[in-house]
């Protein structure tokens, strides 16, 4: 069975325990031990580096060395988590310098970082380690002739020098569940998360105009693998029937729990009535 | 593009002179010398940036401008610009850049700098804030959904001193403690 290091980070623990349940009941029936790191908490997020790059790089590295005293990869279902562990560890690869600067700041927490392990995205632990043969056998209730858009997120697929990120491998795991991925334009564009802080109309208008491509392409599902792209996307829409008069009524949901659905389970096990859309046109499926 | 106003004043080619007093020569240095941007002075402006950029519709300062100024030397316009906290960070100008420049990874230097001269929006500066007192962007509220869900009401392993300390002792540190 493989093992890994279970990164959280801050995000889905407290705003998505959903995702958290989903993940942690599909990993465990594909047959993958996921343990929750030890000592650890946030990231940081692009936000810590912008305006903090070296305490970021410290945070992040403190992680990846805790992670390398039991030698496991580290997993996790951010693309915020993803981004910034996997830009960290291969910055202080390729910069020995800098990984000396951020040594001498962990020791006096006990830790150093030396680069032996590696960051990975959830989902594509999956795909690789377990395969999409041995997760097609899990199929029991397919999800034949359902229309989903995947949103992959921009610290997902970008850079791909850092985050070596083959978009197909999202395709096929949602392939594998029997629904149809739905291509539409705007694929590659940004949901808006980031610039919340900043500028919340602007966020607003990148969400929708995400929503807008999708629904035009005929979706009638979106999947994500991170928490801030699922709230842009699901909670955002609540708000777009005041701001722009517009209902999309397209359900977002975490991919686990997609693909749990597709496992059999029920719709509480992958916490479903917490997303804020409701999914129901995806358990009438399931019911017919 | 949704500009669909008569133009009254003159063609938007024509722009304000630079004041070349004002340029200080040594920023691009400066730049050059911070995380990955080593490739800063191969851009030749073909504005690929730009027409990758989801939001530079609504800037005043497009990416490739911001660039060509960093080049010149408009310190002080780039660092108290709104456009470099307004950047997604959604990579897609690095990823089409065909001189390798990295766009997105330039202006998180941009910010790194005017942070360290003060200059960061107080939503973003609270961030840092939470960062500090907390250890965490966002803590778990309602530990009952967690627990309808069967999952630990406590997120297991969580530990925060290790990343308040540390940030305690770098620029966090002090922009937050300035704050007081």
């Amino acid at each position: 069975m493989p093992s890994y290091n279970l990164y959280m980070g801050c995000s889905v623990p407290a705003n998505y325990p959903n995702y958290e349940a989903a993940m942690v009941r599909v990993a465990e029936a594909l047959g993958m031990e996921l343990n929750y790191m030890e000592g650890v908490a946030c990231c940081g997020s692009p936000n810590l580096r912008a305006f903090d790059y070296f305490g970021w790089l410290v945070v992040n590295a403190g992680t990846i060395a805790i992670a390398e005293k039991n030698g496991y990869d580290i997993v996790t279902p951010c693309n915020g988590c993803f981004g910034s562990l996997k830009d960290v560890l291969t910055h202080l690869k390729h910069h020995k310098e800098d990984l000396e600067k951020v040594n001498v700041e962990l020791k006096k927490h006990g830790l150093e970082m030396k680069g032996t392990v590696k960051v990975r995205h959830i989902v594509e632990a999956m795909y690789t380690d377990i395969g999409i043969e041995e997760i097609r056998k899990k199929i029991i209730k397919p999800l034949d002739g359902v229309g989903i858009a995947i949103h992959y997120g921009c610290h997902l697929l970008r850079p791909i020098e850092v985050t070596e990120f083959n978009p197909e491998v999202l395709q096929k795991m949602v392939e594998v569940t029997g629904a149809e991925v739905i291509d539409y334009p705007l694929w590659k564009q940004c949901c808006g998360a980031t610039v919340l802080p900043v500028n919340e109309e602007l966020a607003i208008r990148l969400a929708r105009d995400k929503l807008k491509s999708m629904k035009e392409a005929g979706a009638t599902f979106v999947t994500v693998v991170c928490p801030a792209c699922g709230n842009q996307l699901d909670l955002q829409q609540i708000g777009l029937k005041d701001s722009y008069g517009e209902v999309y009524d397209l359900p977002v949901l975490l991919y686990p729990q997609i693909l749990g659905l597709a496992m059999g389970m029920n719709e509480e096990a992958v916490g479903l009535e917490m997303n804020r859309v409701p999914a129901d046109p995806i358990l009438e499926h399931l019911t017919e | 593009m949704t500009e669909t106003e008569e133009r009254t004043g003159p063609p938007e080619t024509l722009i304000e002179p630079i004041d070349m007093s004002k340029l200080d020569p040594k920023f691009r240095k400066e730049i050059h010398s911070m995380p990955n941007a080593e490739e800063l002075s191969a851009c030749f402006a073909c504005t690929t940036c730009t027409a990758a950029c989801p939001i530079a519709n609504q800037w005043n300062y497009k990416p490739h401008q911001l660039i060509r100024m960093i080049l010149l030397g408009m310190r002080e316009e780039v660092l108290s610009s709104k456009e470099i906290w307004e950047c997604l960070t959604c990579f897609q100008c690095q990823e089409r850049c065909p001189q390798k420049v990295k766009v997105t990874d330039i202006f998180f230097d941009c910010k790194n700098l005017a942070a360290e001269e003060g200059i960061i929006p107080p939503n973003v500066l609270a961030l840092g804030k939470s960062l500090i007192e907390k250890g965490q962007l966002y803590e778990v509220l309602n530990d009952w959904e967690r627990e309808d869900l069967d999952l630990e009401a406590e997120v297991p392993g969580l530990n925060t001193d290790t990343i308040k300390e540390i940030l305690r002792g770098t620029r966090t540190g002090r922009l937050v403690g300035g704050e007081k």
